[in-house]
C-alpha cells in the first residue's frame, strides 16, 4: 500500500468546472473533505509485464494472457513497442464509503470529495508510473479501456492478467465497471528503443468534443 | 468412519492438519493463461489436476482444496459447462486421488464480483451463487470458503454452506499489511463474525508471505477459540517475471513461527509447490500445537468497526416511530433518507450503536427493516441493535447485516425463548434478555434477577456464550411507579456483579410524564451507570444525556487524561443551555432566509424557517423565499458566478429548510407542499449515481416530490414506478459509454407502454444528439436545467 501526503487539489477544482480562485467555502469543505479521504482511502496499484506477441488483425496479442487489446487506438499507442505493462491501481473502498457517506449528509461535500477522489487515483497512477520507470526505460503514455476504439469490454481479461482481484481488490460489475469506483486500468508501451509518442493528447479522447478544457484552449494531464 | 466426521475429529485431536499449496499458479507453470478458467481443466485434462493433487498428497497434505475456486455460475457462463458438471467432476478427481486417508473440499472462492453496497451484486444473489455451488458437492468431505475479502460474501457463502450441507467448513478472509482486508474489513470483525456464523475453522490465505501475516495471525488468536488456519502466498511476485520471492525453506520457517498463535491448519496459497508443503511438514513435526486461549469479550461489530463493550457504550434510540409522526410519515413514504438522516445525527453526537426500529402496523415491516439495515449500513460505520417484536422480522434482519450485530430482544416468556434464542445462535448475534415473563414484570429485583438467571440458563444451554447476553432490568416510570425504581438498578446491580453479564437500559422512560425530563433521565442515568450499567439507551441528541457518559468515563479514569471529553467539549461552547435552540433576531427573520440559502448555512437554514413558521403560512415560504433564492442561485450558476459545489451548498441550505417545513406539516396534519412527482433512476449496469442525486437534491429543493429508484435499476422498475405514480416526467442518468445502451432500452420500454409521460436524460457522456437519437424529449446539461425543465411540465 502506497500513502498520498496531499491531494492535488487545483485538478480537483478543475473536475469541479471552478474557474480561477475557488470560492473561500468549497476551500474550506475541501480541506476537511481532503483530510477525510486520505484518512480512509487505502491505494494501491499492481502491475505485470507481458511481451507483445503479435500484432494481429484481432488485436494485440500478449504472450501468456488471454487478454487481446483490440482496436485501432491501441494498436498505434503500441507501435514500436515490445511489450506492454498492464496497470491496475484503485483507492479502494474507503472513498466510495465516504462519497456515499456524504450523499447521506451533505451532497456538496459529496461532490467535492468525489472530485478529490478522482484526482487522488490519477496521483495514484503517477506514483506507479514512476515506479514502472525505475525498470522500463522507454514507455508511452497510460492508455486506458474506453480511449478511442480500446473497449471498455476487455476489462475482465485484463483484471484477469493483473490478477487484480487478489492483488488490489478491484472487480468488475456486471455492467462492465470497475468497483471500487476509484479504480483505473492502463496499458503503457514498452519499447527497446526511445519513443516519440510518449505524452498525452487530446486525439484519442471520447470527451474531446465536450470537452470544456479543451474548448478554453487547455487541456488535461500532459 | 464417516469422513466428515474424521474432519472433525482432526481438528478435536491435538495434532497439526496440512492442507495442500497452490492451484493455479501450478497450472500457470504448465501453461495455462490468465483469463483463463483453471475449473475447465477438469475436463479437459483430468489427469493433471489429478496429478497435482497426488503430488500434494506425496508432499504430506491431508486436505486437498479440488479444483473450484472459481466455478461459479458467472465465470462458467459462456463455457457451454454447468457449476454441477464442474464441480462433480473436479471432487471425483479429488477424491480418486486422495483414496481412504485424505479428505476432498469443495473449494469456495469470491463471486468476482463485488457486493452491495459498493458493487452491483446483492446479497440474496450471491447466496445463490453459493448455494448452487454446495448442492453440486455432495461427496465431498468438508467446504473451503477462501480469498474472501468481503466479510458480506463470506457470510453469504457461509450461510449457504450451512443450509444447504452437513459439511464442516473452514472459512478463510485474505488481509493487507494494514490488517485489513481490501474491504476495509478488519480482524476482529472477521473473527467475531465467522465464528458467530458457525465456522468449524477460521483464518488467513493468499495476500501475503507467512512472516507479513505474523501480526494478522497475532490479533486473529485474540479474537476467536476456533482453531487457525494460515494457508499463505510465497511472498511477493515480481512484476515482469512473476516469480515469487520465498523459497520453500524460508516459507516453512517463517511457517512455524505461528504456532505460538494457535495455528493448526497450514498450507500454502499462490506461488507455493509441493516442495513448499513437504517443508512445512517437516518443519513442523518438532512442534506442538498449542490452542490460544479462551474469547470472553463482549463485542459487537461492522466489518469496518468493533465496538467492544468494556465501557459504557450509547445506543441510539432515534430509529424508531413510536411517538413520532414525521418518522411514522417517512415510513408510510419509504423515505429512507429522512431515516439516515436520524442515523447521522445520532452518530455526530456520540452514538456508539444505533437501535433500528420501524415496526409500523400499516407497512410491510420485514420489508421496511431489510431495505434500512442495507441503508443504513451503507453510510455508517457503527454496529446497529435489530428491534422488533416480531420473530420473521428478527430474521430477515439478522441475514442481512453485515458483522455482529444485538438482538432486542429475548425475554423470560418460553415462546420468547423458543423462537428468539435459535435466530441469535445460528446469525452469531448477541441479545437483549428483558427480565419480564408470562406474568409480567416483577415488582422487585430478585424477581427480576431470577429471570435474568433463566435467560442465561436457557442460551447457555443453546450454545450462546455467555459474553454475548445482555439483559435488561427494565426502566419503569417514575411518576407511576416511584418505589420501583430502586429495584431496577439493584437488580441491575445484581445482574452485574453476581451473573457477571453486560448491562442494558433504556433510559427514557424513567421520566415520562414529568416536567424537566432531561435533568430527571441523566441523574438516573448516572446511578445506572454506577450501579453497572453498560449499555444505555438513549437519545444521543441530548447534550445532557451523551455529555453524562462522557463525564462518567472521566470520572472512573475510563477516558484516560480525558482525551475523549475534551475531544468532545474544548473550542465549544458546551453549555445545558446550548441543547435549547438559541432564537434568532428579529431582523434577520424574514430577509435571513435568502441569504442562508445564497450562502449555503445549513444550520441558520433551519432555524430561521423555525422562527418564520410561527407567523407565516408554509407556501408563503416556499414560494416567495425558499424558491426565489434557488432561482438566484442557479442563475448565478448558468452565467458562471458560482460554482457547482455552491449551487448544492445552496439546495443543501434549502433542504434543511425543507425538512422543518415537512416536520411542521405532519405535526399540523396539513397537506404537503409537493409540485409534483419525478421518477429518477441511474440506468440498469451503471453505478455511478452522485449525478442523479445532486439532481434530486435541487428537484426537491423546488418542491417536486422525487421518487429515487437508485442505481442500476431495470427498465421494468422505471416503467412500473412511472404508471405507479402516475408522473408526468421520468429522468435517467448514465455515466458510461456502455450503459447507455440500457438508457435507451428503458426508453424504449416507456414509449411501448405509451406511458404518458415526458423523459429527461443526462450523464457525462450523453449529447442531445444522442438523447433526441433515442426517442427521450429532454437533454438536460446539469442539475439547473433538468429543473428548469421539470418546471416547464408541472408549473
Amino acid at each position: 500500500m502506497i500513502k498520498l501526503e496531499k491531494l492535488d487539489r487545483e485538478e480537483a477544482f478543475r473536475y469541479m468546472g471552478i474557474k480561477g480562485e475557488p470560492p473561500q467555502n468549497v476551500l474550506q469543505a475541501a480541506e476537511e473533505c481532503e483530510r477525510l479521504i486520505l484518512e480512509c482511502i487505502t491505494p494501491k496499484f499492481h502491475w505485470i509485464f507481458a511481451e507483445i506477441e503479435d500484432f494481429s488483425e484481432k488485436g494485440v496479442i500478449l504472450s501468456g494472457h488471454r487478454l487481446i487489446l483490440s482496436g485501432n487506438d491501441i494498436a498505434a499507442h503500441l507501435g514500436g513497442c515490445c511489450g506492454a505493462v498492464l496497470l491496475c491501481a484503485t483507492l479502494g473502498e474507503g472513498a466510495d464509503r465516504l462519497i456515499r457517506k456524504f450523499q447521506a449528509e451533505d451532497m456538496a461535500k459529496a461532490v467535492i470529495t468525489d472530485s478529490l477522489a478522482s484526482a487522488a487515483i490519477e496521483q495514484v497512477c503517477d506514483i506507479a508510473e514512476e515506479e514502472i520507470r525505475r525498470r522500463f526505460k522507454n514507455l508511452t503514455w497510460r492508455f486506458s479501456p474506453g480511449y478511442g476504439d480500446f473497449p471498455l469490454e476487455c476489462q475482465g481479461d485484463f483484471l484477469a492478467a493483473v490478477n487484480a482481484s487478489r492483488r488490489v481488490g478491484v472487480f468488475l460489475t456486471e455492467g462492465g465497471l470497475l468497483t471500487p469506483t476509484k479504480s483505473v486500468t492502463a496499458v503503457i508501451g514498452v519499447s527497446e528503443t526511445p519513443l516519440n509518442n510518449s505524452r498525452k493528447g487530446c486525439g484519442g479522447c471520447n470527451m474531446r468534443d465536450k470537452c470544456n478544457f479543451r474548448k478554453s484552449g487547455g487541456h488535461c494531464n500532459g | 468412519m464417516d469422513k466428515k466426521e474424521r474432519f472433525r475429529r482432526l481438528l478435536a485431536e491435538n495434532e497439526f492438519v496440512f492442507l495442500d499449496g497452490g492451484m493455479g499458479t501450478m497450472l500457470q507453470a504448465k501453461g495455462l493463461k490468465t483469463g483463463e478458467l483453471p475449473e475447465l481443466l477438469n475436463i479437459a485434462s483430468p489427469d493433471m489436476i489429478e496429478e497435482i493433487h497426488r503430488e500434494y498428497i506425496a508432499a504430506g497434505s491431508q486436505i486437498v482444496y479440488a479444483n473450484t475456486f472459481g466455478c461459479n455460475r458467472f465465470k462458467l457462463e459462456e463455457t457451454g459447462h454447468s457449476v454441477s458438471e464442474i464441480i462433480s467432476a473436479a471432487l471425483k478427481i479429488a477424491k480418486k486421488a486422495c483414496g481412504e486417508n485424505v479428505l476432498a473440499a469443495l473449494d469456495i472462492g469470491p463471486i468476482g464480483k463485488l457486493l452491495e453496497p459498493t458493487g452491483a451484486l446483492s446479497f440474496e444473489e450471491a447466496y445463490e451463487v453459493f448455494k448452487e455451488q454446495v448442492l453440486a458437492a455432495k461427496d465431498a468431505d468438508l467446504a473451503v470458503i477462501e480469498t474472501m475479502s468481503d466479510l458480506y460474501e463470506a457470510k453469504a457463502a457461509l450461510l449457504a454452506v450451512k443450509e444447504n450441507s452437513d459439511l464442516p467448513v473452514i472459512c478463510t478472509m485474505t488481509f493487507e499489511e494494514n490488517m485489513r482486508t481490501f474491504t476495509g474489513c478488519s480482524v476482529p470483525s472477521t473473527a467475531l463474525t465467522l465464528t458467530g456464523l458457525g465456522a468449524d475453522a477460521i483464518g488467513v490465505n493468499c495476500s501475503l508471505g507467512p512472516k507479513e501475516l505474523e501480526p494478522v495471525i497475532a490479533e486473529l488468536s485474540r479474537w476467536t477459540e476456533l482453531p487457525i488456519v494460515v494457508k499463505p502466498n510465497a511472498g511477493l511476485p515480481d512484476p515482469v517475471t512473476n516469480q515469487y520471492d520465498l523459497t520453500a525453506e524460508d516459507f516453512a520457517e517463517s511457517m512455524a513461527k505461528l504456532i505460538k498463535y494457535g495455528v493448526k491448519i497450514a498450507g500454502g496459497c499462490c506461488g507455493t509447490n509441493p516442495e513448499f508443503i513437504k517443508c512445512t511438514v517437516k518443519k513442523f513435526s518438532g512442534e506442538k500445537y498449542t490452542p490460544q486461549g479462551k474469547f470472553s469479550q463482549a463485542a459487537v461489530c461492522t466489518p469496518v468497526k468493533t465496538v467492544v463493550i468494556d465501557q459504557p457504550r450509547i445506543i441510539g434510540e432515534r430509529i424508531n416511530p413510536t411517538g413520532k409522526k414525521r418518522f411514522k410519515e417517512a415510513l408510510r413514504q419509504n423515505d429512507t433518507d429522512y431515516i439516515i438522516g436520524q442515523a447521522m445525527e445520532q452518530i455526530n453526537a456520540g452514538a456508539d450503536i444505533l437501535d433500528v426500529n420501524v415496526g409500523l402496523p400499516e407497512i410491510d415491516e420485514k420489508e421496511m427493516m431489510v431495505r434500512v439495515v442495507k441503508a443504513l449500513q451503507s453510510v455508517t460505520e457503527l454496529p446497529l441493535q435489530l428491534d422488533s417484536t416480531r420473530p420473521d422480522v428478527l430474521e430477515a434482519a439478522l441475514r442481512v447485516y453485515n458483522g455482529k450485530p444485538i438482538v432486542n430482544s429475548v425475554n423470560g416468556e418460553e415462546n420468547s425463548l423458543k423462537t428468539i434464542l435459535p435466530l441469535v445462535k445460528k446469525y452469531g448475534a448477541a441479545v437483549v434478555g428483558l427480565t419480564l415473563d408470562e406474568n409480567g414484570i416483577p415488582k422487585t429485583a430478585e424477581g427480576r434477577f431470577k429471570i435474568a438467571e433463566k435467560i442465561l440458563d436457557r442460551a447457555l444451554k443453546m450454545g450462546i456464550p455467555r459474553q454475548d447476553i445482555f439483559i435488561d432490568c427494565l426502566t419503569l416510570t417514575a411518576s407511576a411507579e416511584q418505589e420501583a425504581v430502586m429495584e431496577t438498578v439493584k437488580a441491575l446491580h445484581r445482574v452485574k456483579t453476581e451473573l457477571g453479564l453486560k448491562t442494558v437500559l433504556g433510559v427514557s422512560n424513567i421520566s415520562f410524564g414529568l416536567p424537566n425530563r432531561e435533568l430527571v433521565n441523566s441523574c438516573f442515568l448516572q446511578m445506572a451507570l454506577t450501579n453497572g450499567l453498560d449499555l444505555p439507551i438513549i437519545n444521543p441528541n441530548a447534550a445532557l444525556m451523551t455529555g453524562a457518559v462522557r463525564a462518567y468515563k472521566l470520572l472512573t479514569n475510563i477516558d484516560r487524561n480525558s482525551a475523549d471529553f475534551i475531544a468532545a467539549y474544548s473550542g465549544s461552547s458546551f453549555t445545558v443551555a446550548a441543547s435549547s435552540s438559541a432564537p434568532v433576531e428579529k431582523q434577520t427573520v424574514s430577509d435571513g432566509l435568502p441569504y442562508a440559502i445564497e450562502n449555503g448555512l445549513k444550520s441558520e437554514s433551519a432555524k430561521i424557517t423555525r422562527e418564520l413558521l410561527k407567523t407565516n403560512d408554509t407556501m408563503e415560504i416556499v414560494d416567495n423565499m425558499l424558491i426565489p433564492a434557488l432561482d438566484k442561485a442557479g442563475a448565478e450558476f448558468e452565467k458562471g458566478k458560482i460554482f457547482l459545489p455552491q449551487l448544492i451548498m445552496s439546495a443543501g441550505a434549502a433542504q434543511a429548510a425543507f425538512e422543518v417545513i415537512k416536520e411542521h406539516l405532519s405535526k399540523t396534519g396539513a397537506g404537503g407542499v409537493s409540485k409534483g412527482k419525478v421518477v429518477l433512476a441511474t440506468v440498469k449496469g451503471d453505478i455511478h449515481d452522485i449525478g442523479k442525486n445532486i439532481v434530486k437534491v435541487l428537484l426537491e429543493n423546488y418542491g417536486f416530490e422525487v421518487i429515487d429508484l437508485g442505481k442500476d435499476v431495470p427498465p421494468e422498475n422505471v416503467l412500473d414506478a412511472a404508471v405507479k405514480h402516475d408522473v408526468r416526467l421520468v429522468g435517467l442518468s448514465a455515466l458510461m459509454t456502455t450503459t447507455l445502451a440500457s438508457m435507451e432500452e428503458t426508453v424504449r420500454l416507456l414509449h411501448e407502454n405509451n406511458v404518458n409521460c415526458k423523459i429527461v436524460v443526462g450523464g457525462a457522456v450523453l449529447t442531445p444528439e444522442y438523447a433526441e437519437k433515442i426517442g427521450a424529449d429532454f437533454y438536460a446539461k446539469d442539475a439547473k436545467e433538468t429543473v428548469d425543465i421539470a418546471k416547464q411540465i408541472y408549473c
